[in-house]
C-alpha cells in the first residue's frame, strides 16, 4: 500500500479538468453534481492500480461514455444562436433563388476555379510523390560527380565499372550501392525477344543491365523470386508483372529461359518478377539484365576510362551525406587524377555531389542522367501559381458581385440595425451567405474535376487516380471550402455591413466612389492575369511550332527507318538492295546513328594532326560510323568539299565534319587536313550544322567515318503519295527475310516530333488552364455588365427618348470596361514578357517575343471583353423606353 | 408469452440494487456488477440503465450524503419500487417454470 500512498499524495492527482469542463458544459444541470462525485470516485480508486496517465486516460473514457442521450443537456432548438443561424441560412437561400442569373455565375465561377485548381494541386502532388516509394527514401541518394570548367559547371551521373564496390570497399557508411546501365551501345535499351520454346520474337523496349544490389536498394518488391539473389548470375534477368502475364500467364516463371536477340546459346535464365515500376517513378524498365560476372569489354571490371553506370547508395542511419560527398573525392585521388593532364587542377575542379532519390524527378535540370520523365521544378511552380490566380479570379467574381449587389441589400442592412441588429450580426449574415456559395460550389467542383480528370490526364501524360480513398482529401476539401468561402466573403460583408442606417433609409444612398475604384480594380487584376495567361499560350505555341519546323540542318520528312535489322545479321545488305528495287524508295542506308534524340550516340575526342602528344583534351565530338548513302537519305548539305563516295577506296581513311567540329579545332580550310582518333583520318568534306540532339542545346561536334557501320537500323528515303501501299511492299520484302519478326519501322519526323512532348503538353495544358481563367473572368464581367445596365435602366430609357442611338447607348455602356482592358493590357505585356523571356533562356534555339505576340493578346482580351459585355449592352440599347420609365 | 419487460442487464442492475440497499448509486453499482460478473462496464452505461428504470417506476431515487473523496458531491441512492420487486419476481418464476419445462436437461446437469 506504500506506493499507493505516494500516488495519492502527489499533487497532480485531480482528474483532467477539460474532461470535468466537458461534462459540466454537456451534462444535464441536475445530474452534474452526482456523475462527477462518481467519476471522481472511479478516478481515486483507478489511481491504486494505474499510473496518473493510465487513471487520467480511464477518466476520459468514463468521460465520454456518459455522452448518452439520457445524460446530455436537451439544447432548446430556439436558443438565440442556433435561431439566428437558421435565420441566416434561410436569408441566404432566398437571396441566392431570388437573383438566379448573378447565383449561377457566382456559383459556376467558383466551382471552375475549384475544379482547375484542384487538378492542378493532384498533377503538384503527383510531381511531389516521385521515387517516394521506399520506405528508406531518405537514405537513398543518386551520385554524380561535378566539374567546374572556367566557363561552364558540367554534372553528370554516369560512373566507371568499379566505381560502386570500390567505393563500398572504401567507406564504411555505405550500406547499399548499386549501378545500372541502360545504354543501347551494349546491346540493352530494346531487343528482340522470344521464350526458348517460341519460334516468334516480340520487340522488346525498357531493357537495362542492373545490379542485384540495386534492386535490394531501392526496394523493389519481388512476387517471385529472392531479392538477394534473383539477379546472381550473368545470364539471368527479372522481368516486370506486366511482362511476366505477357510472356508465362498463369505460371511462375522463375527458373524459365528466354531468347535475347536471337542469341540460342546463350538463353536467359528468369531469376524473378517483380511489380511493375509505378507511374511515379523515375526509373521504367521491364526487364533487369543481370550484371553478375559481365563486362561490357575484357577488363572493363577494373577500368577507370569509360563512364556508363548511373550509381545510387543507400547509407546507413546517421550517416551525413555532405561529408560522404566530400570523401568520395578520395576516388578522384586514387583512381582518376594520374590519368588527367593537369592533374592539380583538374582535382581542384572536381567533386562528388548526393542527390536525394525523391529529387531526381524534379531538380535535375542541370545534370545529365538517363531518365526521360524528368518534370520541372520551375514548371510546378509556374503551375501552381496559375491554379491559384484562377482561384483567385472566383473569388474576385464573387466579392465584385456580392458588393456591386450592394444597393439591393442596403435597405435590409438598415433595417436590420434600425431594429436592433450588431454589425456583427449582420458580418455574419454575409458570411453565411459567402459560406453556402463556397460549399455549394466546392460540391460542384470536385465532381467536376472527378468527372473531367481522365481528360486531364490524357492532356498531361499522367496517371493520376483521384483521391476519394485518401484520409487527408475530406477534411482538407471541407476546410478548403471554409478559407475560401470566409475569405471571399470577409470583404463584402465588412462594407455592407458599413451602412448608416438614416442614409440607407431615407433613401440618399449612393454608390460610393471608392468602392466602384475597388471594383475596377479588381476587373483589372482579372484581364492582367488573364491576358499574361494569353501572352504565355501564344509564346509556348510558337516556340512549339519554332521546334517542330525548325530549319534543322536535314530534312527529316518522308524518313522512314526500319529498325531491329541487327537480327538479320549480313542479311541487311540484299534487304537494302530490294528496297532500293521499289519505285517509291529513293535512297536507303544502314546505320544506327539517327539525327533524333534517343538514337545511338557516343562521346570522343578530336586532336589536329600533329598535336596528339599535346596536352589538352582536343575537341569533343560524335563519331559516327555511316555508310555512302547517309547524307543523301538524310537531305544534308555540304558546305565543303563532299561526301563519302563508294568508289573510291581511300574513303575508308576520310572523315567528314560538321562546321562546329571545324570550328572547335580551329580550322578555316578543313579540307584536306588530318584530324587525330586513335588514327589519322582525312578530311574530305565539311556538312552544314543540324541539330541531331535536344535542340534546347548547341549543336555539337561531329566526325563521320564509313568503317563498318552497325546495322540496327535500315533508313529509307520514301517519295511517294501511296505510303500504304509503300509500306505494304517493304512489309513483303520484310516478311522473305525475317517471317519470325514482326516489322518495325519509325518515321524521323515523328519521332523527332514526340522528342518534344513536354513542349506539346506545356502548351496544351496552359492553352487549357488560360482558356479557364478567361472563362471565369468574363463571367464576372457578364455578371458585372448586366448589373451595370440594371443600374443604369432609367438613363439610358431617357436616353432612348431623347433620341439615342443603339450605337452611342453601345459605346456608352462599353468605353469604361474596355478602359480596364486595356489598362490591364498595358500591366501584362511587360510581366509576360518578362516569364516568357525567362523560359526561352531554356532553348538554344529559340523563338522571338515580337510584338505581333502582344498585339494579338491584346486584341483577343478586348474582343473577348466585347464580346461578353455587348450581349447586355445591345439589350439595353434595344429596349423600349416606357418599360424603364413608367414604373415612376 | 410472458412479457417480462426486463433485459439481463436491467435484471442484474435492479438485483444489484436490492443487494447493496443503503449504498446503492451509479459508481458502486458499476463496481458491484464488475466484482460479481467480471465483465467491464462504464459508470456511464449503468446510470443510463438506472435511468430508464426509474422512469418504467422499478426504481425511485433520491439524494443522499456527501463524502470527501467525491470533492464533496452527493450521490444519488436507488431504491426497488414494489412494481420493481413484482418484475424481479415476476421473471424469476418465468425463468423457474421454463426450467421445469426441461426436466431432462436440468436433472443432467443437476440443478437443485
Amino acid at each position: 500500500m506504500q506506493p499507493n500512498q505516494n500516488i495519492k499524495s502527489k499533487p497532480n492527482t485531480e482528474p483532467p479538468r477539460l474532461a470535468t469542463t466537458l461534462l459540466q458544459q454537456l451534462i444535464r444541470d441536475e445530474l452534474q453534481e452526482e456523475i462527477i462525485g462518481d467519476l471522481k470516485e472511479k478516478f481515486q480508486i483507478a489511481l491504486e492500480h494505474k499510473s496518473v496517465t493510465g487513471a487520467k486516460l480511464h477518466y476520459w473514457y468514463q468521460t465520454l461514455n456518459y455522452l448518452r442521450p439520457f445524460a446530455i443537456r436537451k439544447r432548446s432548438l430556439h436558443t438565440t444562436t442556433t435561431g439566428m443561424l437558421n435565420n441566416n441560412l434561410k436569408i441566404g437561400w432566398r437571396q441566392m433563388s431570388r437573383q438566379k442569373m448573378y447565383s449561377a455565375i457566382k456559383i459556376g465561377g467558383f466551382s471552375l476555379g475549384i475544379a482547375a485548381s484542384l487538378l492542378i494541386t493532384l498533377y503538384i502532388i503527383d510531381d511531389l510523390s516521385f521515387d517516394s516509394q521506399p520506405k528508406h527514401a531518405n537514405r537513398i541518394f543518386r551520385i554524380y560527380q561535378k566539374y567546374q570548367a572556367p566557363e561552364q559547371l558540367y554534372q553528370w551521373t554516369w560512373f566507371q565499372a568499379p566505381f560502386a564496390k570500390t567505393v563500398k570497399q572504401m567507406f564504411p557508411e555505405v550500406e547499399l550501392i548499386g549501378r545500372y546501365n541502360e545504354s543501347e551501345l551494349f546491346g540493352v535499351g530494346n531487343a528482340q525477344i522470344r521464350r526458348i520454346d517460341q519460334p516468334d520474337n516480340s520487340y522488346e523496349e525498357g531493357i537495362t543491365y542492373f545490379d542485384q544490389e540495386l534492386i535490394e536498394l531501392l526496394e523493389l518488391p519481388l512476387i517471385y523470386g529472392d531479392s538477394k539473389t534473383c539477379l546472381d548470375e550473368r545470364n539471368e534477368m527479372v522481368i516486370t508483372r506486366k511482362k511476366a502475364e505477357k510472356y508465362f500467364p498463369g505460371e511462375d516463371p522463375t527458373g524459365k529461359l528466354m531468347i535475347y536477340n536471337n542469341e540460342t546459346d546463350t538463353p536467359i535464365k528468369i531469376g524473378g518478377v517483380i511489380e511493375d515500376f509505378p507511374p511515379n517513378s523515375t526509373l521504367q524498365y521491364d526487364f533487369l539484365v543481370s550484371l553478375a560476372n559481365r563486362e561490357m569489354w575484357e577488363g572493363e571490371s577494373d577500368n577507370w576510362n569509360a563512364t556508363n553506370y548511373p550509381t545510387y547508395v543507400r547509407l546507413r542511419e546517421g550517416a551525413d551525406p555532405n561529408e560522404f560527398a566530400v570523401k568520395l573525392k578520395k576516388i578522384a585521388e586514387i583512381y582518376l587524377m594520374k590519368r588527367e593532364s593537369n592533374p592539380e587542377d583538374w582535382f581542384k575542379n572536381t567533386s562528388y555531389g548526393l542527390q536525394p532519390l525523391r529529387d531526381i524527378h524534379l531538380k535535375s535540370a542541370d545534370i545529365s542522367d538517363p531518365v526521360y520523365n524528368h518534370g520541372d521544378i520551375r514548371f510546378v511552380w509556374m503551375f501552381g501559381a496559375v491554379a491559384g490566380f484562377i482561384l483567385l479570379i472566383a473569388c474576385v467574381n464573387f466579392i465584385n458581385l456580392s458588393t456591386a449587389k450592394s444597393a439591393s441589400r442596403a435597405k435590409e442592412v438598415g433595417l436590420r440595425k434600425t431594429v436592433g441588429s450588431f454589425r456583427s450580426h449582420i458580418i455574419r449574415q454575409f458570411l453565411v451567405e459567402s459560406l453556402i456559395f463556397s460549399v455549394m460550389s466546392f460540391v460542384i467542383g470536385v465532381l467536376l474535376a472527378w468527372i473531367v480528370l481522365p481528360y486531364f490526364n490524357d492532356l498531361a501524360g499522367k496517371s493520376i487516380i483521384f483521391p476519394w480513398s485518401q484520409l487527408w482529401f475530406a477534411p482538407c476539401m471541407i476546410a478548403a471550402s471554409i478559407l475560401v468561402g470566409f475569405f471571399a466573403g470577409i470583404y463584402p460583408s465588412f462594407y455592407l455591413s458599413s451602412f448608416k442606417p438614416a442614409e440607407v433609409l431615407k433613401g440618399s444612398f449612393a454608390r460610393s466612389n471608392k468602392n466602384a475604384l475597388t471594383r475596377s480594380s479588381l476587373v483589372v487584376f482579372q484581364f492582367t492575369t488573364s491576358v499574361v495567361l494569353i501572352i504565355s499560350t501564344v509564346v509556348i505555341y510558337r516556340q512549339m511550332n519554332h521546334i517542330l519546323n525548325a530549319k534543322l540542318g536535314y530534312d527529316k520528312d518522308q524518313v522512314l527507318v526500319i529498325r531491329g535489322t541487327n537480327t538479320l545479321g549480313k542479311e541487311v545488305y540484299p534487304l537494302k538492295e530490294e528496297l532500293l528495287n521499289l519505285a517509291s524508295v529513293k535512297s536507303a542506308t544502314i546505320g544506327d546513328y539517327l539525327p533524333v534524340r534517343g538514337a545511338k550516340r557516343n562521346g570522343n575526342y578530336f586532336k589536329l594532326q600533329g598535336e596528339e602528344s599535346k596536352e589538352n583534351r582536343g575537341a569533343s565530338g560524335q563519331f559516327w560510323r555511316v555508310d555512302p548513302d547517309y547524307a543523301d537519305v538524310m537531305g544534308m548539305k555540304m558546305i565543303d568539299g563532299r561526301f563519302f563516295d563508294r568508289k573510291m577506296a581511300s574513303d575508308s581513311d576520310a572523315v567528314v565534319i560538321n562546321q562546329a567540329m571545324a570550328k572547335e579545332l580551329g580550322l578555316d580550310k578543313p579540307l584536306g587536313q588530318k584530324i587525330f582518333n586513335y588514327r589519322n583520318w582525312n578530311i574530305i568534306g565539311v556538312v552544314e550544322n543540324f541539330y541531331f540532339d535536344n535542340i534546347r542545346e548547341k549543336i555539337g561536334g561531329l566526325a563521320m567515318v564509313i568503317k563498318d557501320p552497325s546495322t540496327g537500323n535500315v533508313s529509307i528515303k520514301l517519295s511517294t503519295n501511296d505510303l500504304p501501299g509503300t509500306m505494304r511492299s517493304i512489309e513483303e520484302i520484310w516478311k522473305k527475310f525475317s517471317p519470325h519478326q514482326p516489322l518495325r519501322t519509325m518515321f524521323v519526323d515523328e519521332t523527332f516530333a514526340s522528342t518534344y512532348d513536354d513542349v506539346k503538353r506545356m502548351g496544351q495544358i496552359f492553352t487549357s488552364f488560360s482558356t479557364l481563367a478567361i472563362i471565369v473572368a468574363c463571367l464576372g464581367l457578364f455578371a458585372l455588365s448586366a448589373f451595370m445596365v440594371e443600374q443604369r435602366g432609367k438613363e439610358i430609357s431617357i436616353r432612348l427618348v431623347l433620341g439615342a442611338s443603339v450605337r452611342s447607348i453601345f459605346g456608352l455602356l462599353t468605353a469604361n470596361f474596355v478602359k480596364l482592358v486595356l489598362i490591364s493590357i498595358a500591366l501584362a505585356a511587360p510581366l509576360a514578357w518578362y516569364i516568357m523571356d525567362k523560359w526561352l533562356q531554356g532553348f538554344d534555339y529559340k523563338t522571338t517575343i515580337g510584338w505581333d505576340v502582344f498585339a494579338i493578346a491584346g486584341s483577343m482580351a478586348v474582343l473577348i471583353a466585347l464580346g461578353t459585355i455587348s450581349y447586355q449592352a445591345v439589350r439595353a440599347g434595344l429596349v423600349k423606353p416606357v418599360n424603364g420609365l413608367k414604373s415612376e | 408469452m410472458i412479457e417480462t419487460r426486463l433485459g439481463e442487464f436491467e435484471e442484474v442492475l435492479l438485483l444489484l440494487v436490492g443487494i447493496l440497499n443503503d449504498d446503492a448509486y451509479a459508481f458502486k453499482i458499476a463496481e458491484e456488477f464488475q466484482n460479481q460478473t467480471g465483465r467491464e462496464v462504464s459508470i456511464g452505461a449503468v446510470h443510463s440503465t438506472l435511468d430508464r428504470l426509474e422512469t418504467k417506476g422499478f426504481l425511485t431515487s433520491k439524494m443522499g450524503n456527501a463524502t470527501a473523496e467525491r470533492g464533496g458531491r452527493r450521490k444519488r441512492i436507488f431504491t426497488i419500487t414494489a412494481i420493481g420487486k413484482r418484475a424481479l419476481k415476476t421473471s424469476y418464476e418465468f425463468k423457474v417454470s421454463l426450467w421445469k419445462q426441461y426436466p431432462d436437461f436440468a436433472a443432467k446437469f443437476n440443478f437443485g
